[in-house]
């Protein structure tokens, strides 16, 4: 509950109403920009390598955050994954329910030591289960900008 | 105080430009890696992070810090974040500096970053809102403006006219034309900045640095890593700060007591007695031209109302008697708020070790001061190096 709920007499006091009126305008930077031009341009999910680690980063990074290496090595990575974990949500940020529940999941892809959180679409929300297998669903190929939501989701295999 | 002696033994820096197309974790990496490159060390090799960066607000990142932490090296590592306005670059250092001196770590990274282009539609829009919410905020102030109320007291206090003033930038303008990083290098005239548009008395558009993106990194080390590492060590031999009150119509806005406090502190960590004697080379906070004059003279390096006269004699021209911000300063060379802080630092080390090139004041110095200033305009920084 709010302060100006709690408080019955409040229309009494003295407020000013402001906002902080900015908006931000992103570069994705070197590696995102591969990244998510390969999504757009081939619908393929795209790493990079560090060899010394020997990790593989998704989404790709252009330095290896543990010896800092220049990563200058790329590989496209199975378009496929493992749950790892998987929440259903039933609420919207503003705590209304939602019409119909949307299923978000982390997904380990093969080859990579991170993955992917993204929807789980076309999921029965009581046929999910941590290990199941899932692809990713790319949108048609018209459709995509160069976001992440080029991808619409995973589904199960 | 039995504080251990630290030393700068790396530096690197991006360049300095309007819009970056790295990420500000990528632009914090390149800084790092070229300071960690330039005295061949490692991420096995350091010890702890101090992460600087300003409003949250430039990059679009809220716990921007967090957001940071991998570009700045700081994977499972202890990392601090830290922030005051402006003034946060030099301040940077000093946490850095203190987590050496204090003998917790024997090595320390410092890094500074801002991606202020992420900001719409203009940065200043994030200034709006550090002010007082009830009192200011509904004037719609900006930076801009609040300055020029600084400006005017400090130019009718001192009987200054703009000339005076515009020699400054057009001096760092000109010295940033030997910084390959920098993003503003012009060789203009005084007439230049005079002709100027008016963004809100006295203040004009070559009066103001421009915003930046860019990320400027130093690596820190205790004496006995220092010496191993290098034989060229660069020592912190003093460092201050001080907060005057955030409520900025409660001081005198002529003359910067709290830069003053801070080099007092510094000074006395130092042991040094005569600064304008003492002190080779100096890297003011030069956001604005009439910045660099104010601070010098809150820096004990000169009278109040004597630094515009040490201008026009070029005592502070890279080849004078006090050479200041021979790099080209935030005027010539940008200013992403916090990497400029660093970028006025690594200018210091450079210079002291003899690497600046083409910036390299004579005389080989021996002692040089970084400063910088910012929050709600009440902070001062000071750092002082030597050799």
């Amino acid at each position: 509950m709010s302060l100006i709920e709690r408080l019955g007499t409040f229309g009494d006091a003295k407020v000013w109403y402001d906002n902080i009126p900015l908006e931000s305008e992103y570069t994705v930077g070197i590696a995102g920009e591969r990244f998510l031009r390969a999504i757009k341009d081939r619908g393929v999910i795209l790493g990079t390598v560090c060899p010394a680690c020997d990790l593989t980063y998704v989404p790709p990074s252009m330095y290896c955050e543990r010896c800092f290496t220049q990563l200058d090595e790329w590989v496209e990575l199975p378009a496929k994954g493992t749950v790892y974990t998987f929440t259903i949500v039933t609420r919207s940020l503003d705590g209304q329910a939602l019409d119909e529940p949307e299923i978000l999941a982390f997904v380990k892809l093969p080859g990579a030591h991170g993955g992917l959180v993204h929807r789980l679409t076309t999921a029965k929300p009581e046929d999910v289960e941590i290990g199941m297998e899932v692809e990713v669903v790319f949108k048609p190929q018209k459709e995509r900008e160069g976001s992440i939501l080029d991808i619409k989701g995973f589904k199960p295999t | 105080m039995g504080m251990r002696k630290v030393a700068v033994v790396g530096a690197g820096m991006t360049k300095f430009m309007r819009r970056a197309q790295e990420t500000g974790r990528e632009l914090a990496y390149q800084a790092t890696k070229m300071a960690l490159d330039s005295c061949e060390m490692t991420l096995d090799d350091i010890d702890s992070v101090a992460l600087g960066t300003a409003p949250d607000a430039f990059d679009g990142v809220h716990m921007k810090g967090e957001y940071l932490s991998d570009g700045a090296g700081a994977w499972n590592k202890p990392y601090m974040r830290c922030y005051v306005g402006g003034g946060t670059g030099v301040f940077a250092a000093i946490q850095g500096w203190y987590q050496v001196a204090s003998g917790l770590f024997d090595t320390c990274l410092v890094v500074c970053e801002e991606k202020m282009s992420s900001c719409k539609p203009h940065p200043q829009g994030a200034f709006l809102t550090i002010f007082d919410h009830t009192t200011e905020r509904a004037l719609k102030p900006n930076l801009i403006w609040i300055f020029a109320l600084e400006m005017n007291r400090y130019m009718t206090v001192h009987g200054l006219e703009k000339k005076d003033i515009a020699r400054v930038a057009v001096k760092n303008k000109r010295n940033a034309l030997d910084h390959p990083c920098a993003q503003v290098a012009a060789d203009i005239t005084v007439e230049d900045v005079l002709n100027s548009e008016v963004l809100a008395w006295p203040v004009q558009r070559l009066d103001v640095s421009p915003t930046s993106d860019g990320a400027a990194s130093m690596v820190l080390a205790a004496e006995h890593v220092a010496k191993r590492i290098t034989d060229k060590p660069v020592w912190i031999k003093g460092v201050g700060w001080s907060l005057d009150t955030a409520y900025w119509t409660n001081r005198d806005l002529y003359y910067p007591k709290y830069v003053e406090s801070a080099a007092r502190m510094a000074y006395d960590m130092a042991g040094i007695k005569e600064p304008r004697k003492e002190i080779h080379v100096v890297e003011p906070y030069d956001p604005f031209d009439y910045k660099e004059l104010h601070h010098l003279e809150g820096l004990l390096l000169c009278e109040k109302g004597e630094a515009p006269r040490l201008t026009a004699d070029g005592v502070t021209a890279r080849d004078g008697d006090m050479p200041v911000c021979p790099s080209g300063g935030l005027l010539g060379v940008g200013n992403p708020i916090a990497a400029s802080g660093i970028m006025k630092l690594n200018e210091i080390f450079w210079q002291l070790r003899g690497e600046a090139g083409k910036r390299q004041v004579p005389g080989q110095p021996r002692t040089g001061l970084a400063q910088s200033w910012g929050d709600l305009m009440q902070v001062g920084c000071v750092v002082v190096l030597g050799i």
